[in-house]
């Protein structure tokens, strides 16, 4: 009875140190391969940095509108932003594969799940930041055409560009992600709808006075309209 | 592969047919068949009467007219091939035409010209506005002679002006080209003027002119690289010059003509002449600016309301162009109301500053901070014109000469926020 | 050799314009005579040309370089004799060389007997032979030819105490020209020298013969009509005889001395030789061809007299005050160069002794439509000398070789009638016949070959004449055409190379040939036909249809 607990415990002991034993390389791979991912992560970030940098990516951003857009969210410059961003990734990247090392069972399938989806998680971003910037470009443009053609409501109409401009995008975000897609078109579809009818509502409710004003000005008031034409010449 | 030439093969032609001269008179066009045979024929005269001897040619340069445009310059020609339309001319004068198809601007048209005159070794150039519909054939002497006689490199007009005709040119091209380049060239946007062969061959070999900002106000331009390069510049007294219609249209153009040039050049010049330097006058020959004083129809109220509107709704992108307290001081002005609202010189200048320091420092995209301009400058305007509602003649330039002033006085204001930040 | 029987002889004439004096002195008493002439005839004959023109030779104080006529029938004693004359025009005659002689109709040397009868009293029978007047404001307003010299054409004749007409100079008085007696006598002396073998007159001054109040007094009705009168009897007596009018006027006022092909045979077009000096200083064609163009088409058988230069200044009357202050500008800065309205200057001197230019310039001469007349030295190149007065800088001893006065003559330096040239670019020993004769390149050989590749095809005497206007205005193009013969000159007048696209699509499948060199060059096609030219280059084509 002794012996065979002996034995037992002796085979079980023997067992523990051999899965041990098995099992302590591994998690020192773990280790390494976590340590050389950070470096690996942190070279990449320092590179990509210098390269946005280098290309005067906030600059670009600038223009566009975004940096203004990051700064209201407290966020930092963009290109900090993308290479910490790319910093992270990298990293997780490489923890998931020190997990994947240790072989525990289950994991794996998650981990190849989750590489499968990076491309498209990028793309989707890409898709993003650039529809972001795109709004912010052609609002402003639409605003300051407005303005110097001295039409009524230009922020309405440089607000309407930049919602159309950023449901489009988000919605094409959101496609390529392939989160809950059936869901994200059919709001998508709705958010649009609603966005015509309204608008189609307030021209013809507010377009109206317009329509008035303008047919009065072309047909009544001649005067008016020879007062538009200043005599002024710039140059 | 081989860099596409600006001048066509059939052009080319023509030019190998004229040969060697001594003065081009370039004239861009587009559409222009109602004035541009008048012009034509004024220039004509001008180089018969005065440079007889001279080896001259007429280069039209055109941007794709649908109108007759290019026929009635060919016919200005004088060759043996139509006897008798000149009998007094010494020479043959050829009047050539070509197309460009790349815009309608007038950069490549002047491009061409430069490129032209590089090629024909033309030593006195000219470009001639066929909107110049008042042109006497004594302007072609007055602009060309002092650069066939006295070496100088580039003739820039003085027009008898309504007073407030050119307000743009005015309010701020002059006093700030003034300001920043120490030289009191009247007309820096300037629609008739000359330069010396000496002077195309350097705008030709600017890497400039894939520039979309040179595409609009090239002129501008040449005057600005004509100071800054050095060369000897005088001015002349032309005569009146009729308002043209057509280019009041558009206000943004015309800011990017002129101003969009300036501030474009100032990013490359920086930092032009010292701060406190005094300006240096350029000799005007038969000068007699005195503007003339007919009224001129413009609504006032409507430019106020332009103003303040624009103002408002702009609000949000002012804000990254102008600094805060020269916003705050905007906003506080227009809530003035029309009767006692007054942009001052010193918030104009200040404006205009911190445009062209937001425009270096590309805060938005540079066509959009031009732009955002055309609201505030309608402000200007009608302070201008209210101010100058009765004046007299003198009363007109003082004003403009203390707003030059300022701008002259401000210019520490300018280097300082040139690089720091907003 | 006898000379060829055709009528039209002076459309194919090259002449040789030369003044018996400045030629060769045989006899060694510093000035030519027609001996002198007779031995350089082989020379003459060499060179290519085909008619001399003889400057006067008569009797005469020479006080206007023998235009001043004393004796029209007799030869200047310094020239010689009658009879050495005649040796001469036969020795020319046998060489095939024709001889045109001066004529001046309109007036005579004050020593003339004539004047000198005409004078003496106002009842002689010669009076009415010259305008006489009692008052000097008789046709009023007529110009005065010599401004530099005179202030008046009325001269004052102390002896008979009236004055006398003369357009000319003071010692030249006009012959009147409404005396049948003058008409009948001046036609005696055409007569006298044509039944000698003279092959035709240079009729000099011909547009002032007959005064009439209230005109200009230059070409008038009456005064052709009395040219028609001389050309009657000169067709019917001597049929084959040729006349020149020397008449400076704008080609519109020449035409009529053309008549119907019933008064002169031949006039000199005096505008178009300052333009052809004012295109080539331009580097424009514009002053040749619109002068071209101005001018009149002429009765089939007459032709235009060519010129470069002449033994008169090189005038510039026949030009707007524009193009005479231009030319002045150009070709005469030293003020000693202009005389009367012109510029007393040879070719080469005008031309800056440029090689090429005289090239083309005598290109120009050779294949424009007319008779084209070499002036004596031209055709070595000979300088002038603008410190002699007058026009005696251009009327210098003809340069032989390098030897003893130039070759012309044995005297001694001293009494030549007139300097020798001396300087080192033009003088003797530079520019003589003899070293040109030595050398293929030299500008006399050239002449020669021009001359024979001119006289090759009598299209260039006779053909009609065509301007091609190629864009490149500095290039000056024609076609010339006879019958089937066809001829393309082409003439750069820039100092710089050019390029040149001619329209030939007429001639479409010709191969052209250019005629120095008998090269073939492409055939013309639909394109333009393209050539590059050197500097003052020319080319003669003739066009092949094979």
């Amino acid at each position: 009875m002794w012996d065979l607990i002996v034995t037992e415990l002796t085979r079980a002991t023997r067992e523990i140190v051999a899965s041990t034993a098995h099992f302590l390389p591994r998690l020192l791979e773990m280790l390494i391969i976590v340590v050389v991912g950070w470096i690996i992560a942190f070279l990449l970030r320092y590179i990509l940095r210098s390269v946005l940098r280098l290309i005067r990516f906030d600059k670009i951003s600038e223009h566009a509108g975004a940096a203004q857009l990051l700064n209201k969210a407290a966020l930092p410059a963009p290109s900090e932003l993308l290479s910490r961003f790319v910093f992270w990734l990298a990293w997780l990247g490489f923890i998931l594969i020190g997990i994947n090392v240790l072989g525990i069972v289950g994991m794996q399938e998650h981990i190849s799940n989750f590489f499968g989806f990076l491309p498209r998680l990028f793309a989707g971003l890409f898709f993003l930041f650039v529809g972001l910037l795109g709004a912010s470009f052609f609002s402003r443009a639409a605003l300051l055409a407005a303005v110097n053609a001295n039409l009524p409501s230009p922020r309405l109409i440089s607000s309407m560009v930049r919602v159309l401009i950023v449901v489009f995008t988000l919605s094409m975000c959101f496609e390529e992600i392939g989160v809950a897609e059936r869901t994200v078109i059919v709001a998508f579809t709705l958010v649009f709808g609603a966005l015509m009818l309204g608008l189609a509502i307030a021209f013809g409710l507010g377009g109206r006075e317009l329509a008035r004003r303008y047919l009065e000005r072309r047909f009544l008031y001649d005067d008016d309209k020879k007062e538009e034409q200043d005599e002024l010449s710039h140059l | 592969m081989a860099e596409e030439s600006i001048l066509t093969d059939d052009f080319l032609r023509e030019l190998m047919n004229v040969g060697e001269v001594d003065i081009l008179i370039g004239v861009p066009t587009l559409n222009d068949a109602a004035t541009v045979g008048q012009v034509v024929q004024s220039i004509r005269s001008g180089l018969l009467k005065y440079f007889p001897r001279q080896r001259s040619v007429i280069v039209n340069v055109d941007g794709g007219s649908r109108d007759s445009t290019q026929d009635i310059v060919r016919a200005a020609s004088i060759s043996d091939l139509a006897p008798g339309t000149n009998p007094s001319a010494l020479r043959t004068l050829h009047c050539i035409s070509t197309t460009h198809e790349r815009s309608t601007e007038n950069g490549t048209g002047l491009h061409t010209i430069v490129a032209a005159a590089d090629l024909v070794r033309a030593t006195i150039c000219g470009v001639i506005s066929p909107d110049s519909v008042s042109i006497e054939p004594e302007w072609i002497e007055r602009l060309l002679r002092p650069v066939s006689r006295d070496n100088v490199d580039m003739v820039t007009p003085i027009y008898r002006r309504n007073k407030f005709d050119g307000l743009l040119v005015r309010n701020l091209v002059y006093p700030m080209t003034r300001a920043l380049y120490c030289k009191q060239v009247r007309e820096p946007h300037p629609a008739d003027f000359a330069f010396s062969g000496r002077l195309a061959s350097f705008f030709l070999e600017q890497d400039i002119w894939s520039q979309a900002v040179i595409q609009n106000g090239a002129e501008t331009y040449f005057v600005i690289s004509a100071i800054t390069g050095g060369f000897r510049l005088t001015q002349s007294f032309l005569g009146s010059r009729p308002r043209v219609d057509h280019s009041s249209g558009d206000l943004v153009q015309a800011l990017r003509q002129s101003v969009g040039v300036l501030f474009w050049a100032l990013g490359k010049n920086f930092p032009t002449c010292p701060a406190n330097s005094a300006t240096e006058t350029i000799t005007a020959t038969g000068a007699d600016a005195e503007p003339s004083m007919e009224p001129v129809r413009v609504n006032r109220k409507r430019l106020y309301q332009m103003f303040v509107h624009g103002l408002e709704e702009l609000n949000p992108v002012l804000n990254s162009i102008l600094s805060a307290s020269t916003l705050a001081e905007l906003n506080q002005a227009a809530a003035t109301g029309e009767d006692r609202f007054q942009y001052s010189d010193d918030l104009w200048v200040r404006t205009v500053y911190e445009f062209a320091s937001a425009y270096h420092k590309e805060v938005i995209s540079p066509d959009h901070i031009i732009q955002a301009m055309a609201p505030l400058y309608r402000g200007k305007t009608y302070t201008f014109l209210v101010e100058n509602r009765d004046s007299s003649a003198g009363d007109v330039e003082n004003n403009v000469e203390n707003l030059c002033l300022t701008f002259e006085r401000l210019k520490p204001y300018l280097l300082e926020i040139w690089n720091g930040r907003k | 050799m006898a000379l060829p029987q055709d009528p039209l002889w002076y459309k194919d004439a090259i002449i040789y314009q030369v003044h018996v004096r400045t030629f060769y002195d045989s006899n060694g008493d510093g000035i030519g005579e027609f001996r002198g002439l007779a031995q350089k005839l082989d020379y003459l004959q060499e060179l290519g040309i085909t008619a001399i023109w003889l400057m006067p030779f008569f009797p005469s104080p020479l006080r206007d370089d023998g235009y001043d006529i004393a004796d029209y029938r007799s030869v200047h004693s310094s020239y010689g004799t009658l009879d050495d004359f005649k040796l001469f025009l036969d020795a020319a005659h046998q060489r095939g060389i024709r001889v045109i002689i001066e004529m001046v109709l309109n007036h005579t040397s004050d020593q003339h007997p004539w004047f000198q009868e005409s004078r003496s009293s106002r009842d002689n029978p010669r009076r009415d032979w010259y305008v006489w007047s009692e008052t000097d404001t008789k046709y009023h307003g007529v110009r005065i030819i010599f401004t530099d010299t005179e202030l008046s054409n009325w001269a004052w004749d102390p002896v008979s105490k009236e004055y006398y007409w003369h357009r000319f100079f003071s010692h030249q008085p006009d012959l009147n020209y409404d005396s049948p007696a003058v008409r009948e006598e001046m036609w005696d002396v055409m007569k006298f020298w044509l039944n000698m073998g003279v092959d035709g007159f240079r009729l000099d001054a011909v547009p002032y013969l007959v005064e009439r109040e209230g005109t200009s007094c230059e070409n008038l009705p009456e005064t052709h009509a009395v040219l028609k009168e001389l050309r009657a009897k000169l067709d019917r007596e001597f049929p084959g005889s040729m006349l020149l009018a020397e008449a400076n006027q704008w080609p519109a006022d020449l035409r009529p001395y053309f008549g119907n092909a019933d008064e002169f045979h031949m006039a000199f077009h005096f505008p178009l030789m300052p333009r052809m000096f004012m295109g080539l200083k331009l580097e424009d064609r514009k002053p040749i061809t619109e002068v071209l163009q101005q001018t009149p088409s002429i009765p089939d058988p007459c032709q235009w007299c060519l010129f470069l230069r002449n033994h008169d200044e090189l005038t510039l009357e026949m030009v707007t005050d524009m193009e005479r202050d231009y030319m002045y500008d150009e070709y005469a800065k030293d003020k000693s160069m202009r005389l009367n309205v012109g510029i007393r200057r040879r070719l080469a001197p005008l031309l800056d002794n440029d090689r090429r230019r005289i090239e083309l310039m005598n290109g120009l001469l050779l294949s424009l439509p007319g008779t084209p007349i070499i002036y004596y030295g031209d055709e070595i190149g000979m300088g002038d000398n603008v410190n002699l007065g007058d026009r005696n800088g251009v009327r210098t001893p003809m340069q032989w070789d390098g030897g003893w006065n130039g070759g012309f003559s044995s005297a001694d330096p001293e009494s030549l009638y007139s300097p020798i040239m001396l300087n080192p670019v033009y003088g003797y020993q530079a520019v003589n016949v003899h070293s040109q004769k030595r050398f293929d390149h030299s500008l006399l050989s050239w002449m020669k070959r021009i001359l024979r590749v001119r006289k090759s095809m009598p299209v260039f005497g006779r053909g009609s004449m065509e301007f091609l206007y190629p864009a490149n205005h500095r290039v000056l193009a024609y076609v010339r055409e006879l019958g089937k013969e066809r001829i393309l000159a082409v003439n750069n007048l820039s100092s710089s190379a050019q390029v040149v696209e001619l329209d030939l699509q007429r001639y479409k499948g010709d191969i052209l040939i250019e005629m120095f060199g008998k090269n073939i060059f492409p055939r013309v096609t639909d394109r333009p036909y393209l050539l590059t030219m050197g500097p003052y280059q020319f080319f003669w084509f003739r066009l092949r249809k094979i």
